[in-house]
């Protein structure tokens, strides 16, 4: 089929970034289609929304060649949890500022972890297996997590296959006791979800976490030097030089299908029309599918399953500006993600407002900063702050919670509230509005047990062949899901490759 | 009273009645009633043998009240329906109705149903088994409103030979026109009644469908002026006879939806059912055509056969054998047809029987003889749909009977 190019990727988020370059590599025309003047998506701009990612699945990194491209990382980033009494700092499997035995404990938790999300993370650079039709491939896939979960040995194993589906908070009283150390393993099992430390399945969320392996290892966030700008930049990079062409402020409005069922192109906002016979969209899937696509291509199921997907986002995010630093808060505190939540209990009670549409009186934070020309700006997010706020967000609710996390901080350090000169929340509308994520969710639907894997982004649609032959989803609501890793843009453009691509 | 605790206006209790069932009753020697969707409606008045003779020889009401119905009506309609359906719906012209069947995402048939084009922008949807949400699944995203209509129209089948004589006598000037499956809206008894050319019996006949308060006035004059060509009504019975001779299926009878399935492959697609002639593929996408045009490639692991049976005794629920030893299939449906003089069937039968081996076929009829139970292996022939037509069904003007 002739067209302009061999492929389209539909948005410059990094997934996107990732498959063209991806795509690129393999010898294909590929042409980027971003709506914003910037790329990079939630790592774009001058302070990202994603101030913390976890890094590029070291795969991608080796496979784009992305060191060669300037992308290099410090050391793993450190967790501060400073809402209790003391200070606690968290370094993979090392806890301070906890007593003796809740160190111990706590050491033997990670490990154990580290083990069982080891035997997800094999999955993850997958395409994940489908159980219709019993296809002997995903088949075999299924096998293998199986067997991976097997090798763990059969205590191992009995004890994952336990407490997989229970939740985070269970685990925690069990192993390590409530406290600030377990209220940061809380933020880490349930930020971005419409989900509290006790709503089941938050383990396996936590373990999938810690399974996006960056560089930092499992469940630490890695350090990029130059921030979340050197990963773009070194995308961007990968991508150009193998000859991916982006554009950016090119809204696309419209997936084109021919009489044959197959995507051959799209038309942008301003009327022009680029042909290829490979789409990738980086968009979320209800809006690749029911906005870009169209109802009309799809079979109602699909439609309803679209629908009824979990895109409920529930974290707003803050930019605090400071003239100075506070007493309790060094300039090398900075360097490190600093969550302040007491304990689990608080994270829970945060999230029960936000079930019922209602800001918490005590939202839970994680925050990081850097200088700026006129003092420090904080980057931090507050969970639980529902999409779906009772009233709608207004400048009034905006202020309320700013007011309310800026509490909490002063809470947790003391003097934080006197150096504030200035803040700004987006809400998970303003982020819908911004970078057209769904619901504001910004893993582009919910990440729990049945919308994962198999069922990412919804039963019969994974594996990231859309319904429309020759259109692929390639961001955050395909499998493996958030956090910044770059495999399911990885693992879609692999996908259309292996399907025969630009045929 | 604590305002709390006042009852609030309950459902009715029970079977409802239909805007019919007065007469119905009055005639209804038999008392013998049957739940369909909730209404009362009637399994047999007098004799099965009687009614059913009248609707082959005669005129006949059967009370279609409890059919679900359904309006889809805004600028998306054509295109809603169009995407449900497996038909081309946009080849349907504005006062004519065409059986449609529709199916889910897997190609396996929901259900089937008659579609009546009321307008360029008003369908009106009869079928078996609620459908709203499913039309309403359909229709996400298009600009048109499905409403359920299933009580707000009353209605009744008129069948049988002397129909069309019998609505020339009340001076109903449209049938001399009407070919089969047109509509006309036309006034009987001063009330506002849309008529159809369309049936359940494989003969001549008319449906009618009205507002539940002019139900009576219509139900009477046409009653009335059928007296004199022997109009009577009649029930499921009777009716169920001559729809197995038409040919139609009757869901959860001959297949199931796939919307009320519980075990897996039981659902059934339109090349098992036999109904692919009702599925075109040169159209936009519609709900199930990626699956339907990887299943019109592949022989169906099963089909549903027309068969005709050796001597006389029908074969309810009889297993169908190959070589007498190896069960190969199932009745759903059978009857003595007496009008066409054949002992008629429809059969499951597993590939390849039915499709490539179609000798050596047998049935196992169980017959109880005063207590006693005898058993017959009949033999069993492959035949065409439908075992009974005829030319009046479609000769237009339809002749006096």
């Amino acid at each position: 089929m002739s067209g302009d190019f061999d492929a389209i990727v539909i948005g410059a988020g990094h997934n996107g970034l990732v498959a063209a370059a991806r795509l690129a590599k393999e010898g294909k025309r590929v042409v980027v289609l971003e709506t914003s003047p910037v790329v990079g998506g939630l790592l774009g701009g001058s302070d990202p929304v994603a101030a913390m990612p976890f890094g590029i699945h070291p795969k991608i990194h080796s496979g784009l060649g992305l060191a060669r491209h300037g992308l290099r990382y410090g050391a793993p980033m450190k967790t501060l949890s400073l809402g209790g009494e003391g200070r606690v700092e968290i370094d993979g499997a090392v806890a301070r500022g906890v007593s003796q035995a809740m160190a111990a404990n706590y050491a033997d938790l990670h490990r154990k972890l580290a083990r069982y999300s080891g035997a997800l993370a094999r999955m993850l650079t997958k395409a994940p297996p489908r159980f219709r039709d019993g296809v002997v491939g995903d088949m075999l896939t299924m096998a293998q997590l199986g067997l991976s979960i097997r090798g763990l040995g059969k205590a191992d194993m009995r004890d994952m296959l336990r407490i997989i589906l229970s939740n985070v908070w269970d685990l925690c009283e069990d192993e390590i006791g409530d406290g600030p150390l377990a209220a940061a393993l809380a933020m880490d099992a349930t930020l971005g979800g419409g989900i509290g430390p006790r709503s089941p399945g938050t383990v396996l969320t936590l373990l999938y976490r810690m399974a996006s392996t960056g560089s930092g290892g499992a469940g630490q966030r890695s350090t990029p030097v130059g921030g979340a700008a050197a990963v773009v930049s070194a995308l961007v990079k990968a991508a150009e030089t193998s000859g991916a062409a982006i554009r950016t402020s090119a809204p696309v409005a419209r997936i084109l299908v021919d009489d044959n069922d197959r995507a051959i192109g799209v038309a942008l906002e301003n009327g022009e029309e680029i042909r290829a016979p490979l789409i990738l969209s980086n968009a979320t899937p209800r809006r690749t599918l029911l906005d870009l696509l169209g109802p009309q291509h799809l079979n109602a199921e699909d439609v309803a399953r679209l629908r009824h997907m979990a895109t409920n986002g529930m974290v707003a995010r803050l930019d605090l500006d400071l003239a100075e630093l506070p007493a309790g808060l060094t300039e090398a505190d900075l360097a490190h993600r600093i969550v302040v939540a007491g304990d689990m209990r608080q994270v829970e009670r945060a999230f029960n407002a936000a079930k019922y549409g209602e800001l918490p009186a005590v939202p839970a934070v994680e925050f990081t900063g850097r200088k700026t020309e006129n003092g420090w700006r904080l980057a931090a997010l507050a969970q639980f702050a529902p999409s779906d706020l009772k009233g709608g967000w207004s400048k009034a609710k905006k202020d309320r919670l700013a007011k309310s996390v800026i509490k909490v901080l002063d809470g947790a350090i003391p003097g934080f509230g006197g150096k504030i000169t200035g803040a700004e929340v987006r809400s998970p509308t303003d982020l819908e509005a911004t970078y057209g994520l769904t619901g504001g969710h910004w893993h582009h639907g919910e990440l729990r047990i049945d919308q994962m894997l198999m069922m990412r982004p919804f039963a019969g649609a994974a594996q990231y062949r859309m319904p429309v032959a020759g259109l692929y989803l390639c961001g955050a609501g395909a499998h493996p899901g958030g956090d910044i890793s770059g495999l399911p843009g990885w693992n879609a453009a692999g996908q259309a490759i292996k399907d025969g691509g630009a045929q | 009273m604590n305002k709390a605790l006042t009852p609030r206006p309950q459902m009715p209790m029970g079977v409802l009645k239909t805007p019919f069932h007065e007469r119905m009753d009055a005639e209804n020697f038999q008392q013998s009633w049957m739940n369909w969707n909730g209404y009362a409606s009637p399994g047999v008045l007098d004799t099965a043998e009687f009614e059913y003779f009248a609707i082959r020889n005669q005129a006949t009401l059967f009370d279609i009240s409890p059919m679900c119905k359904f309006r889809i009506k805004g600028p998306d309609a054509e295109a809603v329906m169009n995407r449900m359906m497996t038909r081309d719906i946009r080849k349907q012209k504005p006062g004519r109705v065409s059986y449609v069947i529709w199916c889910d995402e897997d190609g396996n048939v929901v259900d089937d149903g008659t579609l009546f084009r009321r307008s360029e922008d008003e369908f009106l949807l009869f079928c078996q088994e609620p459908q709203l949400l499913w039309i309403k699944d359909v229709a996400w995203g298009f600009d048109v409103e499905a409403t359920e209509v299933t009580h707000d129209l009353a209605g009744f089948a008129f069948q049988g030979p002397t129909t069309a004589a019998t609505l020339r006598d009340l001076k109903i000037r449209d049938v001399e026109e009407m070919r089969a499956f047109d509509i006309r809206d036309i006034k009987i008894a001063g009330k506002r009644v849309m008529i159809s050319r369309t049936g359940f019996t494989g003969d001549l006949g008319y449906e009618l469908v009205m507002a539940p308060k002019d139900a009576l006035a219509v139900w009477d004059a046409v009653y009335a002026a059928g007296q004199r060509r022997g109009a009577r009504i009649i029930g499921n019975e009777a009716l169920e006879m001559a729809r197995i001779e038409a040919g139609f299926l009757l869901p959860r009878v001959d297949f199931i939806s796939s919307q009320t399935n519980l075990r897996v492959n039981r659902a059934r697609t339109p090349y098992e059912i036999g109904l692919d002639w009702l599925v075109t593929f040169d159209k936009p996408h519609f709900n199930g055509k990626r699956a339907l045009q990887r299943l019109a490639g592949v022989a169906p692991k099963r089909k549903l056969f027309a068969i005709e049976i050796s001597r006389d005794k029908a074969a309810h629920h009889a297993l169908v054998y190959h070589r007498k030893t190896r069960e190969v299939g199932f009745v759903t449906s059978a009857l003595w047809s007496a009008t066409t003089k054949r002992n008629i069937a429809y059969a499951w039968l597993e590939a390849p029987f039915g499709q490539i081996e179609k000798d050596d076929l047998w049935v196992e009829i169980y017959l109880q003889r005063e207590i006693e139970w005898q058993r017959r292996m009949e033999r069993v022939q492959i035949v065409e749909r439908p075992f009974f037509v005829h030319k009046r069904r479609t000769a237009t003007p339809p002749l006096n009977f």
